[in-house]
């Protein structure tokens, strides 16, 4: 799965990294521009496809694309 | 700064189908559960060709209303505060081919809207409403619901709630509704199977969401500001049905009940009747 | 030249009022009962089904007039009806409908008041409520009163009409006398009623602003509907000309001023008066509504009596007739103001609109029946000395 954060509509509020099963996403140091600290990919090889970031990410900020 | 350029590539996709890009990110706070729904919401759009055409956003007043109002790419109508479901019978009425769903909160449903609640379902009108439930006025500053928990410290019950909470999934099915259901936003799957379903019913709809509030409910009520935390809080205090069969008075005291507790689907409503009605009388009068 | 007529009939004004929304092409009205507008109600939910259209008893006022701001929204000629202690309940609905510049009608058959009052009886306490009773200010209120059964039809028609141009809530102000009196009414034929019609907009959606904040002085303006795939955005908080929420203070400024300047500016379409005697008058009487035909009663007494007395009856009332009055203030030596309420609403405008130009008199009552010719010719006569 490819996975992209949309770090502009970001509000950090953790779900990501907390609700993944694999545990792929991390906080990462970087701010947005709203001063919101987001999550970055740390193990993306872990990703089983699951989608659930993507649903629980309330801002439509993680865009998921399949791989083949 | 990004530009909506550069954005574009980021954009999910239904995001891009439904929504407007110049309104996002959406207003809701780090955390809150009503972009759940309103994915959720989306998903079900894909699903039944709900598009901009033929279906209108209905809004009430309170963060339910604020956050989806214009984000949707077709009509959205955002009536006075608990007036939602009077402004959608008025629209419904007039255009019983378009679909309406009303995204509403617990004040703007149970308290000021408690009327036009009780008769919107009584009526069965043909519409989807959603109802937000952060068991507080949220907007406002954090004001006691009438869906407050006993005890609860908020900005108005300093001392306590010292009112017992509404079951509004209660109200809706003695009151006539067709479909009523009630999920926590993070129960994507059942959320977005009871939205479809709440769709596909002729009547009402009456799907309650339990909505994680980190800014007032979890802070004045709870005294958490981590949303996980109050996630999990909806977690210990939600159970299903089949679970709550098991349990007695006493343990279910505060709990919410999820799973689905209406679905009639042979009752007729207003608008099926009313045109009905009107199609005869005009017959007659040949 | 008399228009070929329908159909004739004795009825109440209430029923005038019915057949009027019928004749105007209203397809969508919601009501709760209340005495003395009930029978509005009451006709309009046999007539509306026989001509395709919808008619709703609602839960309550409230639920009333948003419900005729969503059916407007949706593309139907609405409306609802009530009394003094309902109109009070439906402020708040009125807003988003002069807000959103939802073209739709209200009428208020007015009754003794304060408060529930006598239900059944009449009285004029209306006029600011109607005006200035819905919070904040800044709107685009008109409102028409008949004094005849034939004039509630006629007036009824040209209140939807004005609801098309201005694309406002409009008012019939029309009172217990005049509601509940029974006279001949001639209904022309449909041929014979000039109706205005919405109107769409001729450009693509990313071009339109729904709220013409560049131009806050133009009427017949278009009003796309749900479903006309122009992505309306309505609401009851100040937005910008597309209808996104704003707090702004030149947004909201450009707001008040479109809604305001949309009716201030076309004063000349809204002033129509009826004046009797008044050619070489000295002293002028002037009322309106159910008021009227005895104060011009009380006139014609006057001049029996070798008193040079005229009459004025404004049909439009809000936005007021400060010009004719003006005119007729500059002309006369006194002005007599009878109207049934004891706070003087009626004589306060008149007497503003006069400017000092004459002196005014307020004859005022309680209400629960019109005043008799004789009193007002009575009071007449004290005032002249």
């Amino acid at each position: 799965m490819e996975i992209r954060i949309n770090k502009e509509f970001c509000k950090g509020c953790g779900y990501c990294i907390e609700y993944c099963p694999q545990k792929v996403y991390e906080l990462s140091d970087e701010l947005n521009g709203k001063g919101y600290r987001v999550p970055c990919v740390a193990r993306p090889d872990d990703c089983v496809d699951c989608g659930l970031c993507e649903l629980y990410c309330p801002e439509f900020a993680i865009v998921l694309k399949k791989t083949a | 700064m990004k530009t909506q350029e550069d954005m574009a590539g980021l954009m999910h996709p239904l995001a891009a189908k439904y929504l407007r890009p110049e309104r996002l990110p959406h207003k809701a706070c780090p955390g809150c559960g009503i972009g759940h729904v309103v994915h959720c919401t989306l998903n079900v759009c894909e699903e039944l060709d709900l598009t901009p055409d033929n279906t209108v956003w209905v809004q009430g007043v309170g963060c339910s209303s604020r956050i989806s109002y214009t984000l949707w790419k077709g009509d959205n109508i955002d009536a006075h505060h608990g007036r939602i479901f009077t402004v959608a019978t008025g629209m419904k009425m007039s255009r019983p081919d378009l679909n309406f769903i009303c995204f509403t909160g617990d004040g703007d449903c149970a308290s000021i809207g408690g009327n036009h609640f009780l008769h919107a379902c009584r009526r069965n009108l043909d519409v989807t409403a959603l109802m937000f439930n952060n068991s507080i006025y949220g907007m406002t500053g954090g004001q006691v619901a009438p869906t407050s928990p006993v005890g609860a410290k908020t900005q108005t019950t300093p001392y306590g709630n010292l009112e017992d909470p509404m079951d509004t999934c209660k109200v809706a099915v003695a009151a006539g509704a067709s479909y009523v259901a009630r999920w926590r936003s993070t129960d994507f799957k059942q959320l977005t199977k009871s939205i479809k379903k709440g769709i596909q019913t002729k009547g009402l709809s009456f799907i309650e969401v339990l909505v994680p509030c980190p800014t007032q409910f979890g802070r004045y009520v709870l005294g958490i500001t981590d949303a996980k935390e109050i996630v999990q809080w909806y977690n210990d205090n939600a159970v299903t049905m089949k679970k709550a069969e098991k349990m007695s008075p006493d343990e279910l005291q505060g709990k919410f009940l999820l799973g689905e507790f209406a679905h009639n689907e042979d009752r007729t409503g207003i608008v099926e009747r009313y045109w009905d009605a009107v199609n005869k009388i005009q017959e007659g009068r040949k | 030249m008399s228009k070929a007529i329908k159909r004739k009939d004795f009825v109440q004004g209430d029923e005038a009022i019915a057949e009027g929304a019928i004749a105007a092409g209203c397809r969508y009205f919601a009501g709760y009962p209340i005495t003395p507008a009930s029978e509005i109600s009451e006709c309009l939910a046999r007539r509306l089904p026989e001509v395709g259209g919808v008619a709703m008893q609602m839960e309550d006022e409230l639920a009333s007039i948003h419900s005729i701001g969503g059916a407007s929204v949706a593309g139907m000629k609405a409306l609802t009806v009530s009394s003094g202690p309902g109109i009070s309940l439906k402020l708040e609905g009125l807003g988003w409908g002069i807000k959103n510049e939802l073209p739709y009608v209200v009428v208020d058959v007015q009754r003794a008041g304060p408060s529930n009052g006598v239900a059944t009886r009449v009285a004029q306490g209306d006029l600011y409520t109607v005006k200035y009773g819905s919070a904040g200010g800044n709107n685009s209120i008109i409102a028409l009163s008949p004094k005849s059964v034939q004039e509630a039809f006629d007036l009824t028609i040209e209140c939807f009409n004005l609801a098309e141009t201005f694309r406002t809530p409009v008012f019939l102000l029309a009172d217990e006398t005049v509601g509940h009196t029974r006279e001949l009414l001639e209904i022309p034929e449909d041929s014979e009623i000039e109706l205005v019609e919405r109107k769409k907009p001729d450009v693509p959606p990313e071009e339109f602003h729904m709220y013409p904040f560049d131009t806050p002085e133009a009427i017949n303006y278009p009003f796309p509907n749900i479903g006309d795939g122009y992505g309306i955005c309505v609401s009851p908080y100040t937005h910008t000309s597309r209808g996104y929420a704003t707090e702004g203070m030149k947004d909201q400024d450009r707001m008040v001023q479109r809604i305001v300047r949309k009716v201030t500016a076309h004063q000349d379409m809204l002033t129509r008066c009826e004046e009797e005697l008044m050619d070489d008058a000295e002293y002028a009487i002037i009322a309106y509504g159910c008021e009227a035909r005895p104060s011009l009663e009380a006139a014609k007494m006057a001049r029996a009596a070798g008193i040079k007395a005229g009459f004025m009856r404004p049909i439009f009332i809000w936005p007021f007739p400060d010009e004719p009055i003006f005119k007729i203030a500059s002309k006369v030596k006194k002005i007599l103001v009878p109207e049934l309420n004891r706070d003087g609403q009626f004589s306060r405008e008149v007497t503003r609109a006069a400017k000092g130009q004459a002196e005014v008199y307020h004859l005022g009552s309680g209400g629960v029946e019109t005043h008799l010719p004789e009193e007002i010719f009575e009071e007449f006569k004290r005032v002249i000395k």
